[in-house]
Formats: C-alpha cells, structure tokens, sequence
C-alpha cells in the first residue's frame, strides 16, 4: 500500500448510470486484487473532506493502468465526474482484502447494482486464470445496466436480471439464481457485490444451497487503512461476535461469518 | 536550523506535533504508509481496561469541512494492551502518551498504576469527555469537583506527565481548566468532539448508530482556538491544542493563541503525511521570522 499521485487518462460517461475512469499508475496497476479499493481524494478543498473509496473494476499491468466504475451520485462522484485528461488524483492503495478464489469450477459471480465494478475485475482474472465462470448480473431496468461487452473478455456466461423485465429475466437476482440453481447449475463457489439488503438475501439463501460465498460490503469510512475504526462490521469467528473494519479484514468476508 | 524541541511542563518532545487520540489506531496502521519524520509522539487510542467493542454501525459521517464519529471508545483493553500493542508501539522510539478513560474515578486509577513505569509510555492522557458513551465522560467534564478529584487521585497512582483533555461541551472551559491545574495536572490538551448529530431524511432518524456523535475537522477550528485561547488566560499549565489543523497555518494560530504543543486528528485520515508537512512548515516559518524556537511564539497573540 502506497499514498500516490494517479494520472487521469480517460474519464468517460458510459451510459446514463455509470461512468469509467481510467488511471495511470503502474505500482497500482501491477499490485491491486479483485476486491481491493483505492481512497481517494477528489478535491483538495475543505468540502468534501474525507477520502472516497472506489473499488479496482480492472487493472491493466501492461499499460500501467487501473479502471474504476462508478455512478455520480454524491457529492464526492459528482467532483470525479468533472476531472480532466492529465488531471492527478491522490490515491491511496491497494487497500482491503481482496477476494480468494478457491479454484471450484465453476465460479459463480452475482452484481447487484453498482456491485458489479469489483466483480468485473474478478471475473477478469478468474478467466485469465483458465477458471469457467457464469456472471448474475442484476439492476432495476435495462437503462441502470452496465454494457458488460465493452468491458469483459469472451467466454463469460452472462445472466441478466431486471426489476422491471427491460433486460434478462424478470425478477430479483437471488430469485432468478435460484431458478437457475433449480435448472440444473452447480456452482463451485460464489462471490458477489452489491447492496446490502441483495447481499443479506443471498446469505440467506446459502443457508440451503451452502456454497463458498465471498461477499464484498460497503460502510461509510475514513481513514481506509484501519486507524479509525469508522467502518465497523459485525463479524461472528470462531464463536466470538465482534466489530471488524470493512477497509481491512473487508471489504471481501466469508457470508457466514458476517452478522446480517 | 531552528529548533521544534518544546517542553510541556515535565514532558519534552523532539516536535510539538502529535496524533490525536483515536485518529492514530495503535500507530501500525499508518507506520506500512508514512515516514514518522517530525511526529512528537504518539497519542494513542483511548484504552479502557476491560475491552470494548464500540458503537453500532454506522459509526461516521461527513458534515460540511469535518466529520461526526461515534466510535464508542472501541479498544482492547488493559491486559491485551499490554501483552499486545504496547511492545510493538515501543519499537517506534516515538514517547507514547497512553490515553485512558473510565466510568469511574477508580477504574481511571487502577490504569494509571498498571502504566506507570511501562518503557516507552511518557505521559498519560485523561479522555474526560468523550462525547460517545453513556457513562463517565459526561460528568467528568462538566462537574469541575469531580474533575479536580479525578486528577488528583490519579496523580497519586501515577508520577509522570499528566494531561487532562477537556471537553469543549461545556459553557465555559476556563472552569474545568482550573480544576484540572488544581487537582494537579501538568497539562491541558484541547479540544475534544463537539456533540453533533446528522439526521438521514429518508429513514427519519439520527443517521449514527449512536444517534449523537463528536464533530471534529476544519468546521471545529475557530472555536478551539477561542478555548485554547481561553484556557491560556485562565491557567499556567501548558496546553496541546487541537481541533481541525489540517496545515501550518492552522498549528500556528493554536500556538499563538497559548498551545505549546498541537495535535492532528482528522486531517491524517485526508491526507496522511500532514504531521510531516507541518513540521517542515513550522521551521520554515521560524527561519523567516528570525526565531530560535517556537517557545517564542507560544501565547504570542495575547495583549502583554
């Protein structure tokens, strides 16, 4: 982990939802694992004043790039948004526990929402490590849905979910993976990203299909690196309940472990 | 080069800069990320003896130019404290100033003897004010009698620097400032979260786990400065101000307004190497003003 200084080389609207910024910082590039966050520091002013963790939608050793995906919702998103080409953004990173895959085929990824940039790189990976995966990819409606093509390799199996029925199947993604569970897949093990209430179904869920399930979660935070104890999560280990730090035992906990 | 050396009372440092308590952890998570270069000491996280696990989530939240927190005084005690962390914290060579609380006078005793005399530890903070547990602080910091008592019992179990952090949810500091120096602290630092609370309008409810947090940042500065500059006229003792420096500029108006020494909280988790860029700033500032030593311009803003 490093405090660095990322070069923007590309800030691009995607669609109306998502927008994708590219960075050039090769020790970055080369060290962050699928699950890992960035903090960083969108505006040098006094408002907003805290970092903003971001997680690693891909990372590109070659070119010495990483690439974040992210929706201009808040204050601090709303600043990103408006970052120009050769614009350099203080980061700090790689920060947090990545995923560990266990290497059961195949693996199975579920997105909710904006939980689908940490599971892209995932899925990257997993591929370029010869792994079969299948991608749940679930949002209110065709419109909140990232264009995976322009953002994935081939050999990915895609399953769309909407609310609304604009796009994929109609219905919840821990409803539509259950039919698709029903239908006959077997996953080896599972990872997902997204709302917590998304998250809390699948955890449920798992109480009968007891897969492997790795969960990323989100709390508000400060530091990043673990000093200030803001982003506690209620974690159940070995018998004992206590608060863990989504930025440093996280954000990536085993589904079981965590206290819904 | 002008010296940054400062002397609290009976407490010496290499820097007057310092963590503030909370902000720091137990010192490893920032010792992977930043050069120790220009920190003073350590103010570590307060310790309580038995452990605690802290508030629910969720435990933080920006405000315009700062931060409430409602952390809940999380730490893991005592015992594992001293089995633990203190060792590790001892490798740094930084003096460590051990920051305590209890719900009782007794409990902040009975931790005051089990540091006394521990290696590295170079002065033992009261936290009599934090803002985010339901017992003890509150009335540590607003009944001055008590406050007195507490100081000087603890005085008793312990014999080394001694430092009483006020709390500014008071409607005078100079008040608890004198019964601090009466029950015989060396020290007053200032000061600690202003309660605060943010309300989520879509739940309709306080936003924190704890309901109430402590407002710390930038949006804080003005009025620690008024209460160091307060606390200046009302005692003698030393005092390590705080509140929202987030660069030399800002350390420079608490010297001025009567600290001796500054703390830094919530700007290391914005941007980690503040403590560093300060301590540059600082000699930069006393090479051009001509000065040997910051001594010179502590309380330098008050009518002679």
């Amino acid at each position: 982990m490093r405090q660095c200084r990322a070069r923007v080389l590309a800030l691009q609207e995607v669609n109306r939802e998502f927008y994708s910024l590219i960075l050039h910082e090769p020790y970055l590039a080369a060290t962050v694992q699928p699950g890992q966050f960035l903090h960083l520091r969108v505006d040098s002013g006094l408002s907003p004043l805290l970092r903003r963790p971001f997680s690693v939608a891909g990372a590109f050793p070659g070119t010495g790039t990483v690439r974040l995906l992210f929706r201009c919702v808040g204050e601090g998103t709303k600043l990103l948004c408006r970052v120009r080409e050769g614009d350099l953004l203080d980061c700090l990173g790689p920060l947090g526990t990545p995923f560990t895959p266990a290497g059961a085929d195949p693996a199975v990824l579920l997105a909710g929402g904006t939980g689908i940039a940490p599971l892209l790189y995932l899925a990257e990976s997993l591929l370029a490590a010869g792994r079969g995966v299948h991608l749940f990819y679930g949002a209110t409606g065709a419109a909140a849905l990232l264009p995976l093509e322009r953002f994935l390799s081939p050999g990915l199996l895609i399953h769309y979910a909407t609310e609304d029925g604009t796009a994929g199947e109609q219905g919840l993604l821990p409803d539509v993976f259950q039919r698709a569970l029903d239908n006959g897949l077997l996953p080896g093990e599972l990872f997902a990203c997204g709302p917590r209430p998304f998250l809390a179904a699948l955890a449920r869920g798992n109480q009968r299909w007891r897969f492997p399930l790795q969960i990323s979660l989100e709390e508000r935070m400060a530091c990043g690196i673990g000093a200030c104890q803001g982003c506690a999560v209620l974690i159940q280990k070995d018998g004992v309940t206590a608060y863990a730090r989504v930025c440093r035992e996280g954000p990536v906990f085993r589904s079981e472990e965590v206290v819904w | 080069m002008p010296s940054l050396k400062i002397k609290l009372g009976p407490l010496e440092l290499e820097t007057p800069l310092l963590t503030a308590s909370g902000t720091f952890g137990f010192g490893e998570e920032y010792a992977t990320l930043m050069y120790l270069e220009g920190l003073g000491g350590l103010v570590l996280k307060t310790l309580t003896i038995f452990p605690r696990p802290g508030n629910p989530p969720p435990r933080l939240v920006e405000t315009p130019a700062g931060m409430l927190n409602a952390i809940g005084l999380q730490n893991p005690g005592l015992e594992s404290f001293l089995a633990q962390e203190l060792p590790r914290l001892q490798e740094c060579g930084l003096p460590l100033i051990v920051s305590i609380a209890g719900d009782t006078p007794e409990e902040y005793v009975e931790l005051a003897g089990a540091l006394r005399r521990q290696p590295g530890v170079a002065a033992l903070e009261l936290n009599l004010s934090c803002p985010n547990v339901k017992k003890g602080g509150v009335l540590f910091s607003t009944d001055v009698a008590l406050l007195e008592k507490l100081v000087s019992q603890v005085r008793l179990a312990w014999d080394g620097p001694l430092i009483a952090k006020l709390s500014p949810n008071v409607t005078t500091v100079a008040e608890p400032a004198r019964a601090a120096a009466a029950g015989g602290a060396h020290i007053i630092s200032a000061i600690n979260t202003l309660r605060g609370m943010v309300i989520d309008v879509a739940a309709r409810r306080p936003l924190l786990g704890n309901r109430c947090g402590g407002l710390s940042g930038p949006a804080v500065r003005p009025i620690a400065v008024n209460m160091v500059y307060d606390i200046y006229e009302a005692t003698r003792l030393p005092i390590i101000g705080m509140g929202g420096i987030m660069n030399t500029d800002d350390a420079l108006q608490f010297i001025l307004a009567g600290a001796a020494a500054v703390a830094v909280g919530t700007a290391n988790f914005v941007e980690p190497h503040t403590i560093p860029q300060i301590a540059a700033g600082l000699r930069e500032y006393l090479e051009e003003a001509g000065l040997e030593s910051l001594q010179e311009l502590v309380g330098a803003a008050h009518d002679v």
